[in-house]
């Protein structure tokens, strides 16, 4: 396809940028892996007071779902979000609009440009801290790891899509930090990283049903562990799918109206 | 047909006005006041392909504001422009690949990888071909020296070095037209220099069209034959940048050192009738019409009468004359344009 060897020109850069700031990469994954490994204690005493299944998981169970939330959780880091809403609140963009190419399409090859590295390297963390917990639940089937795989690429557009949304505030807003914050804090409730939505009261979880944040964790964990049917696995990847393409069609009508603003009263 | 052609190009901006103070502040937050602000007000300017135009103003007079229309960042609010034959605008990214743009104050390359990798960047970006962005790359690493530090991170070049390697970036994919916005600023004599001869350089072997704005009038006598200068939105001076001097900078001034106090100084007064005649002790200077008068002819004038120890003659500087033109101290007439008109013819 014409035009989209220069995406992926961006999508290594931004990987060797990654390398470049492999201390910070370093500290970051140091925090979450303290956070992973609270969370394990946590629900580990959770579990030795309720012997069995709680809300329908087991043990192994809950172990592999916080890895696959942690493993999410450290794909599309803190970095490209900064970086985007620095970019806009200082007018990099305008170079951005000088040149031959989309604004979307180029940010989005930038934020997946370091997954394969944040992947691996989540990837190896989990599995030191599942062997040092006595392991977790694998997937039944390869089917069942293939699923698994979709929904977490569908939950990773979805991230960026949100991300992408959130940064353009910046460009009626004076800084991002506080949105970032904000929508960490909401994600991180609705998306089922801190607590499985299976145990939110029946309200609770109607709200988080009708937002995209569940397609970020609880969709592609509860597809790993096999938790839905056949069924209902294909409506969940199919709402993933479609909160994916709505928040970034969002994203570029929102680019759009910013850019007709900035270019035409001028920023 | 004109490579730029802008004809009554307007852009207003929106500005938010606010009281001073706390109060101020409170009442903005609620109804929020608006001026607007002509920064480019109805110009016309057409560039040939393979012109060299400095487009000179004081700050805020919307010199950055023009440029960032031509270059597609900024929609007109009024007028027409065309940039080889695309409305800039509405085919931006059609319109980015045909041209470079050096922002003096902003850099294009990455901070953090080497810069060689931004050129690899910029080849896929603009879909060189292998072996043009080969040639070019080659070409432009020697006339320019990047040698040294292509494989350093942006970050960690300093600014002259930086300066080069950005007008490389912008240069890799043979654009036809060069913005150039204020592309010597805080650099060195010696870059300069070297900078200066290097897009002189693109004029001529390239035929490539520059648009050049700058405060550093040796970056126009260098480069630029054409001068346009904007002001408060408005172009007040299009033309030959030697008929604008040949207008309005016009005087030489011959200093002579003198041996002795001058007797009298009516024989030289008379024998001088249109000049401006300056006494102080052992010195005396002569301010003269440079079309009227050759300084031999002042010499042969004062000579007689004096006994000249030694002497020296100031020139009239561009840079003189712009710092007037901005401080209002001198309105350009049409004159200068039609001068300019017959220069070219």
């Amino acid at each position: 396809m014409r035009g989209f060897r220069k995406y992926v020109s961006f999508a290594r850069t931004s990987l060797e940028i990654t390398f470049v700031y492999r201390a910070g990469f370093a500290v970051n994954m140091i925090g979450t892996i303290f956070y992973v490994v609270a969370m394990f204690y946590l629900w580990q005493t959770i579990f030795l007071g309720n012997p069995g299944a709680l809300g329908g998981f087991t043990w192994p169970e809950m172990k592999a779902y916080l890895l696959v939330a942690f493993l999410l959780n450290s794909l599309l880091t803190w970095y490209q979000e900064w970086v985007m809403g620095e970019d806009i609140r200082q007018g990099v963009v305008a170079i951005d609009l000088a040149r031959p190419i989309d604004f979307q399409a180029s940010r989005f090859s930038r934020a997946i440009g370091p997954v394969p590295f944040e992947f691996t390297s989540a990837l190896a963390v989990a599995a030191i801290v599942a062997f040092a917990f006595g392991g977790i639940a694998l997937p039944a089937d390869p089917a069942r790891a293939g699923l698994f795989l979709l929904s977490a690429g569908l939950a990773t557009m979805i991230k960026f899509g949100l991300v992408y949304c959130v940064s353009m505030a910046a460009f009626w807003t004076t800084g991002t930090e506080g949105l970032t914050v904000g929508r960490m804090a909401v994600q991180n409730i609705f998306s089922g990283a801190l607590i499985p939505l299976v145990f939110f009261p029946d309200w609770l979880r109607a709200i988080a049903a009708v937002l995209p944040f569940q397609g970020m964790i609880s969709t592609p964990a509860l597809t790993y562990l096999g938790k839905l049917d056949g069924p209902t696995t294909a409506l969940m990847l199919a709402v993933q799918a479609a909160w994916a393409v709505g928040l970034i069609v969002l994203g570029r009508l929102v680019w759009g109206r910013a850019v007709r603003v900035v270019t035409i009263n001028g920023g | 047909m004109p490579l730029i052609e802008a004809s009554g190009l307007t852009k207003k901006f929106r500005q938010a006005v606010k009281e001073p103070g706390l109060v101020g502040s409170l009442k903005h937050f609620f109804t929020r006041k608006y001026r607007d602000k002509l920064a480019v007000d109805h110009i016309d300017l057409s560039v040939e392909a393979g012109e060299s135009v400095a487009y000179l103003g004081p700050n805020g007079a919307g010199k950055s504001t023009t440029i960032k229309m031509l270059t597609g960042i900024l929609v007109p609010t009024s007028g027409r422009l065309v940039v080889d034959g695309l409305v800039p605008s509405e085919k931006r990214q059609q319109n980015a690949r045909k041209m470079g743009v050096v922002f003096g104050q902003r850099t294009q390359l990455w901070w953090d990888i080497p810069v060689i990798e931004s050129f690899n960047l910029a080849r896929d970006m603009y879909e060189i071909p292998p072996k043009r962005y080969k040639e070019n790359l080659g070409q432009f690493t020697e006339l320019l020296g990047l040698a040294d530090f292509m494989n350093l991170p942006a970050g960690k070049i300093s600014l002259g070095q930086r300066m080069r390697a950005d007008l490389c970036m912008a240069l890799l994919h043979d654009p036809k037209l060069l913005y150039l916005d204020e592309p010597t600023i805080g650099l060195d004599i010696a870059v300069k220099d070297s900078i200066r001869k290097f897009i002189r350089g693109l004029v001529e072997e390239r035929g490539t069209t520059i648009m050049l704005t700058t405060h550093d009038l040796g970056d126009i006598e260098d480069i630029c034959k054409r001068i346009v200068i904007i002001d408060n939105g408005k172009i007040i001076h299009d033309g030959d940048l030697r008929a604008l001097k040949d207008t309005y900078a016009r005087d030489r001034v011959i200093h002579f050192q003198l041996a002795r106090p001058p007797e009298s100084m009516t024989p030289i007064c008379a024998g001088l009738p249109a000049c401006e005649i300056g006494s102080d002790g052992l010195r005396l200077s002569v301010r003269f019409d440079r079309f009227e008068h050759a300084a031999g002819e002042i010499a042969a004038a004062v000579m007689p009468y004096v006994e000249v120890v030694d002497f020296r003659i100031d020139e009239p500087e561009v840079e003189d004359l712009i710092r007037k033109v901005y401080l209002g101290q001198l309105t350009l007439s049409p004159a200068v344009e039609a001068a300019a008109m017959a220069t070219e013819a």
